[in-house]
């Protein structure tokens, strides 16, 4: 900014932030720092370390290297309790209020204002500071209300009462918007400003850039755990943030595509719709098609993707597998029609971790193996199978059968929940962020499985965070955001700006 | 460094099959110099006969503990199949008084009771999503006191020949359990429904995700537990030669105990009817051994909570070492 | 966005426990006149304060989630203790007291298993209550002890013309509703029951919060054999057996929820354990079979039970996490 330079000292400094996971570097030497008063716009693509960044500031996380320095004194907290303390208030994308108390219990939870020599709760004084401090947040309602009587917009209200309550002096938002209307976002943008009026500093971390360029003072871009700009508001816009964000060319490389033959559709969505999570949900998969599903965190590909497998419910519209309506859809039915779902979180809904990789593999297909009526399984078969399939997706030969799934890396957990849904031989496959958390050398292998997959005519979904991913494999991608498809990129017109443009808020809607 | 390995090796004890096999045959061992009237034919034979019904119970406990549940309810469908088979067979009044098909309806109308019991368990752990404690909790006091209503507290005796035989006979008890085992055996470890059983013991998201038919499978667990516990009823009702509501009252906390202290884990997906055999006959050795020391009823009572307990803390330890 | 309480089904869910009790007076008032007659009203409250003793802990313990099946046996092993030292002459406020202490212990020693070796709660309560009822076999040598005239006179007293018994529940019942809703400690119980981490992330000290519902529950069933002991005058072998049924039944019927969070001792849990008290009583009135009581008992913890779970899985529908407003 070009204010007329009063030497206060920042308020917040990053001096070369690292930390890695697993060895992967997150953040690569992160310095940033921040005026009282100001806010701070973080922007970034998915994984870029925006998360982690505000984790460590936040005390979920300590750093590998590097130093903060927080009003003028060294900030190393080693729990959130002692961020909070030090006066950083971080108001999180899933909100930390106990719905079933009163707004006045969340805001008082551990320090209740009581009558002098009872351990009773001083309820006229409890009233008294919660209303000065819904006050402050302009929210008009009874402190006695219970928080689960309140819409998502009071409820981030209230999270933001709290960090006055608190006194905090740095406010971190993550997200704060998202499921908030046009009218409750205009509401929490004018607190905001007069916060920022009054003194408070803010860090605020979206995807709508409209919002970030319109209310921020000071805007840093991260990409891949580096800062690659930063500097105040003024000097950007929508189009200069994107391309920073995007920045990086392909650098790995990815078996060769071949574009699809004009085969017939697997898998239909039409007009899918929920209220609150899909809307207006339309897109066709062909044979031995890649296709990838493009969108930020929450922007409902998961979401679909549940659907799709009759995980979650769906309120109106169709889907169709090989042209035939799917109705009411379970997981036991799509496994029947040929569908397969990879699902994004490997420990929770991929694996029995603690069971053996060869009761992992064998999962899916097990009901094969037994033929009715008495449902005994033939073992030979199922042995020989389970052998035909490891060495298909080339699972490590060190790992014995009988072995726990969990002492498998994490490259070959994967390869064993995509191995278990290929021995039922699915038509379709939804795979949904199939190399988190993996290393190269398996990603570029798990690369060559889908692109053979798809040559032999499965039908491949793909959703991933990783942009090079999705231009590397795709023949085609679409671009979800807040749940809707925004944009349709054909092979040839594969353009990263283009599709993170789509990905973001770049306007805000009248 | 001898603490560490010391460690490990303790480690490895808790994590071994045989551990409960071994301590029971070591249990035996040091007790006999003691208790020599343990190894009297008798009182050997006396254990045995009180070993067969548990270990039915026991093993149908199993498969509900696999599948990540609980059946508190397996003593209460005792009490209420014996009931009901004497009510149908017995000479004084019975439904079936003196019918040649009385035995094979007494028993069908017993394991179909069973089977119906479980099968209602199941559904509403399945279908309504209740805890299984609280459900199989609530059914034990409904199905105790349908039994004691049922009978107005009153023994059922007259009880025919041919079945307190097959009930009663050691040679034929025996049979029934050991027919019973190697089918619970089999059913657990090579078929689909026992493989799916663990897969939603393990991990239900999963299981479902993977197309296992997650409330059916779950339900068709309890319902072998119920049936169980009518076999368990077959056996006292022959042993005792009565019906009563009161048959395996006792031996609740001996069924979770036994299965819990074989090493089936109360978080589901691990267990195996060997393990509930070698948890039955510890629980059984310790039971004869305390009685043969002429304990009172009330200080046995308290061994039994207090080994639950270990078995518990033990399933705890084990559970915290694997997923650490 | 609509907020989830607003829901039609919920908001019956939430009544569901109010209608039940409505519908039961209505039902036994009309097959017997003799029924709302407010002696008979009186007597049942009196005959129910045991009962309810025991709920207004079971209320704490279901708060946070858990359970405590060994109130039954607690109750044995503290009326035991006291019959014991009554008999021998000691004092009544020393029996009184020690059979409280009692309590506490046995309340003490599920907190340990639960909190410290982190053992479900169904399964810790579960051993104690066969450690607890061995135990107290073993104080009275399974015998039927006959207590000294001073505790039926307790129980028959009055005070303010207030029968002793309902003192003694008001007492505590006041006391627990203060607890619970106007001091930080109780309200730190409801946010630990609706969710253990966020609280622990707050900064709540969850072990100790778990730790004193146990305790406080195993208080309140030695006070609720001391109201029994003052009504009953002596100590059964089954003294306090499946008292732990009653006490859940009439906490879940008073709208507490077995997955935390919910639910007040008052009115609440004391309408719950008038409600199961009414029901027998009201049994008793239509000359019913004895033997049929358990049944009923059992048939209406089950509907309430039900009830919560439905309740349960309707909130966890509607705070599914939404990406865009409705």
């Amino acid at each position: 900014m070009s204010s007329p330079a009063p030497a206060a000292p920042p308020l917040l400094r990053f001096d070369r932030i690292q930390k890695s996971f697993f060895g992967v570097p997150v953040l690569q030497g992160i310095s940033l720092s921040l005026d009282q008063g100001r806010a701070l716009g973080l922007v970034g693509e998915n994984g870029a370390g925006k998360t982690t960044l505000m984790n460590i500031l936040g005390g979920n996380l300590a750093p590998d290297a590097g130093r903060i320095e927080f009003a003028g004194l060294p900030h190393q907290p080693r729990s959130p309790l002692e961020a909070a303390a030090a006066g950083i208030a971080f108001v999180h994308q899933e909100l930390n209020l106990f719905p079933n108390l009163s707004v006045a219990e969340n805001l008082h939870l551990t320090a209740f204002p009581r009558r002098r020599g009872f351990p009773v709760i001083h309820r006229a004084l409890l009233r008294a500071k919660t209303r000065a401090l819904l006050e402050q947040v302009s929210l008009d309602i009874d402190s006695d209300t219970p928080v689960e009587r309140l819409t998502a917009g009071e409820r981030q209200l209230v999270e933001i009462a709290k960090a006055l309550g608190i006194e905090a002096r740095l406010l971190i938002l993550d997200e704060p918007t998202t499921s908030l209307t046009d009218l409750e976002t205009r509401r929490l943008f004018d607190l905001l400003e007069r916060l920022r009026g009054q003194g408070m500093t803010m860090i605020y971390i979206s995807h709508h850039l409209a919002d970030v360029l319109r209310f921020c003072d000071h805007i840093a871009v991260l990409r891949d755990g580096e800062l690659v700009g930063s500097g105040p508001a003024s000097a950007f816009n929508a189009t200069r943030l994107i391309s920073l964000m995007v920045g990086r060319q392909l650098d790995q490389v990815f078996p060769g595509s071949a574009p699809p033959p004009d085969s017939p559709p697997v898998l239909e969505a039409r007009r899918l719709s929920h209220p609150g999570i899909i809307d207006q949900v339309s897109f066709t998969l062909r044979a031995g098609e890649i296709l990838g599903l493009s969108g930020l965190m929450g922007s409902g590909r998961s979401e679909l993707a549940r659907i799709l497998f009759g995980l979650d419910p769906f309120g109106a519209g169709e889907i169709l597998v090989e042209g035939k309506p799917l109705r009411r859809p379970r997981p036991i039915r799509c496994l029947r029609r040929g569908l397969a779902f990879v699902t994004e979180n490997r420990r929770e809904e991929g694996l029995c971790l603690e069971a053996s990789i060869a009761d992992n593999l064998l999962l899916v297909a097990l009901r094969d193996f037994a033929p009715p009526p008495a449902r005994w399984i033939r073992r030979r078969p199922l042995q020989a199978a389970a052998a035909r399939i490891r060495s298909a997706v080339r699972l490590t030969p060190t790992a014995l059968d009988s072995h726990p799934v969990k002492t498998l890396s994490g490259g070959n957990q994967q390869k064993v929940v995509l191995a278990k849904w290929l021995l039922s031989q699915p038509r379709v496959i939804i795979l949904d962020e199939p190399t988190r958390g993996i290393d190269v050398g398996a990603k570029c292998e798990f690369y060559q499985l889908i692109h053979d997959l798809a040559a032999r005519g499965t039908g491949i979904l793909l959703i991933s965070s990783e942009m090079e991913e999705l231009l590397g494999l795709c023949h085609r991608i679409l671009v979800l955001r807040q749940g809707a498809i925004r944009d349709e990129l054909q092979r040839p017109e594969f353009d990263r700006e283009r599709i993170l443009r789509a990905a973001l808020h770049t306007e805000r809607a009248p | 460094m001898k603490g560490a390995w010391l460690r490990r090796q303790g480690r490895r004890a808790l994590a071994s099959e045989y551990l409960v096999l071994a301590l029971s045959v070591a249990y035996f061992l040091v007790l006999l110099p003691w208790l020599p009237e343990l190894a009297h034919p008798r009182n050997l034979a006396n254990l045995f006969s009180r070993m067969l019904p548990l270990l039915l119970v026991a093993m149908g406990q199993t498969f509900v503990l696999i599948a990540g549940g609980i059946d508190l309810s397996v003593t209460a469908v005792i009490g209420l199949t014996s009931v009901l088979g004497a009510s149908l067979m017995t000479a004084d009044g019975g439904w079936m008084a003196g019918h040649a098909a009385a035995v094979p309806a007494g028993i069908a109308l017993m394991l179909l009771t069973g089977a119906l019991l479980g099968a209602a368990n199941g559904a509403a752990v399945t279908g309504l999503r209740m805890p299984p404690f609280m459900v199989t909790l609530t059914s034990m006091m409904f199905l105790g006191g349908l039994a004691v209503w049922l009978t107005q507290s009153q023994r059922i005796t007259g009880l025919p020949p041919a079945f307190l035989a097959l009930g009663g006979k050691p040679a034929c008890a025996f049979g029934l359990t050991l027919g019973a085992a190697l089918f619970a055996h089999l059913l657990l470890s090579r078929s689909l429904f026992g493989r799916w059983l663990y897969a939603i013991g393990h991990n239900p998201r999963v299981a479902a995700i993977s197309g296992v038919p997650v409330p059916t499978v779950t339900l068709a667990a309890y319902v072998l537990s119920g049936i169980s516990g009518a076999c368990a009823a077959i056996l006292f009702t022959g042993r005792l030669e009565t019906g009563s509501p009161v048959h395996g009252r006792e031996i609740l906390l001996d069924v979770i105990g036994a299965t819990v202290i074989g090493g089936t884990s109360l978080f589901g997906g691990k267990g195996k009817i060997l393990w509930t055999l070698y948890g039955v006959l510890f629980l059984t050795l310790v039971d004869a051994s305390l009685n043969l020391m002429f304990l009172s009823d009330f200080a046995i009572r308290m061994v039994k909570g207090a080994l639950i307990l270990l078995a518990a803390l033990i399933d705890a330890l084990r559970h915290r070492y694997e997923t650490a | 966005m609509t907020p989830a309480t607003r829901h039609p089904w919920l908001i019956v869910l939430n009544q569901a426990p109010v209608v039940l009790f409505l519908a039961v007076l209505a039902l036994f008032g009309a097959r017997s006149a003799q029924f709302l007659q407010p002696d008979n009203l009186v007597n049942i409250l009196i005959q129910s304060s045991s009962t309810a003793m025991v709920a207004i802990g079971m209320t704490f313990v279901l708060l946070t989630a858990g359970v405590d099946l060994s109130v039954g046996s607690m109750m044995f092993v503290g009326a035991a203790l006291a019959g014991k030292l009554a008999l021998q002459g000691y004092p009544l406020l020393l029996s009184i007291l020690a059979m409280i202490l009692a309590g506490l212990l046995g309340g003490a020693l599920n907190a340990l298993f639960v909190t410290r070796l982190r053992i479900a709660p169904f399964i810790v309560t579960l051993a104690t209550l066969y450690l607890g009822r061995g135990l107290g076999l073993w104080i009275t040598q399974t015998r039927a002890m006959n207590l000294p005239e001073s505790f039926l006179h307790l129980g028959a007293g009055r005070w303010l013309g207030i029968p002793i018994p309902l003192v003694i529940l008001g007492t505590v019942l006041l006391i627990a509703h203060i607890v619970l809703q106007h001091t930080p400690f109780g309200r730190q119980i409801y946010a630990t029951g609706q969710d253990i981490e966020t609280a622990r992330k707050a900064g709540l000290r969850t072990g100790r919060i778990l730790a004193s519902v146990y305790i406080v529950s195993g208080a309140c069933a030695a006070l609720g054999g001391l109201i029994s002991l003052t009504q009953l005058g002596a100590v059964s072998p089954t003294f306090g057996a499946q008292k732990e049924f009653a006490a859940i039944a009439a906490a879940v019927l008073g709208g507490t929820s077995l997955f935390g969070g919910r639910g007040r001792v008052f009115p609440g849990t004391l309408l719950g354990a008038v409600l199961i008290q009414t029901v027998e009583n009201g049994l008793v009135i239509l000359n019913a079979d004895p033997y049929l009581y358990p049944l009923v008992t059992s048939a209406i913890i089950f509907v309430a039970v039900s009830l919560d779970c439905l309740r349960q899985r309707l909130v966890e529908r509607l705070s599914r996490r939404l990406i865009r407003p409705v």
